[in-house]
């Protein structure tokens, strides 16, 4: 079970939107929260390609992010790692999963953003870890209510 | 994505550590009581739980030989903020895709 989904639909097809991703000016057109820019994207989209992208806030803070993309499928599906630049420290790295359904000229989009591979690669522990994780919610919850 | 969420991660990616702390939940205990499931040394389980230490998952007691461990609830609430904040990231780029989406099919 992935750490985070969000499920979207967009009244735009399904090549739209998954060009969206793969674009780099289109990305750096919505990258980032409200007032952000995107800046600097440079994306090499094939399995093993890497990526980066920089945001810049409203007052000017820079934040650089990379990864690999791993599966590349067009128009269905983007799959690629997403870390951000800290001083060479990978370890905050995820994985981005997104597939793009056809709804009829509309585009489904479900992304899914899922734990820490670089901690669960280190230690061959992928599916305990995820695991862990929804035990930890419930962890979290319990000690609330103490 | 703080040095302080990596540790905290890192702390939690081993299942001795995640299950040292699934005991410590149920309430405090010494270093002889939570190492007594685990087929492993006494220095090995202090090892671990000097890394939960140092994660500040968790802490312990001051008494000399008796120094009971227990769970620190702060750092796994910035693990839950930290899904939080990635939502809060991509649902507002997501509101910005879908204007740029409406740009580009001509409904804007």
């Amino acid at each position: 079970m992935p750490d985070l989904t969000i499920t979207r639909v967009f009244d735009a097809p399904r090549e739209l939107v998954f060009a969206a991703w793969t674009d780099p000016d289109q990305l750096a057109s919505w990258l980032g929260p409200h007032g952000y820019t995107g800046s600097a994207v440079t994306l090499a989209t094939r399995p093993g390609g890497a990526w980066r992208a920089c945001i810049r806030s409203p007052e000017g803070d820079e934040h650089w992010m990379h990864g690999v993309y791993r599966e590349i499928t067009a128009p269905e599906r983007l799959v690629f790692t997403f870390a951000w630049d800290t001083e060479g420290d990978l370890r905050d790295e995820t994985l981005v999963t997104i597939g793009f359904a056809d709804l009829g000229g509309k585009t489904e989009m479900t992304f899914a953003q899922t734990g820490f591979p670089t901690v669960a690669d280190r230690d061959g522990h992928d599916e305990g870890w995820t695991s862990s994780f929804e035990d930890l919610t419930g962890f979290i919850r319990g000690k609330d209510a103490r | 994505m703080t040095d302080t969420l990596s540790r905290t991660f890192s702390a939690l990616a081993d299942p001795t550590r995640r299950a040292i702390l699934a005991r410590l939940s149920n309430g405090e205990a010494t270093v002889n009581e939570l190492a007594e499931p685990f087929p492993m040394s006494l220095p090995a389980v202090s090892r671990h739980l000097k890394v939960l230490e140092e994660a500040g998952l968790i802490t312990r007691g001051r008494t000399r030989q008796w120094r009971p461990c227990r769970l620190e609830a702060k750092p796994l609430e910035d693990v839950a903020g930290w899904v939080a904040t990635y939502r809060r990231f991509w649902d507002d780029g997501f509101d910005r895709l879908e204007e740029h989406l409406r740009s580009l099919t001509g409904d804007a």
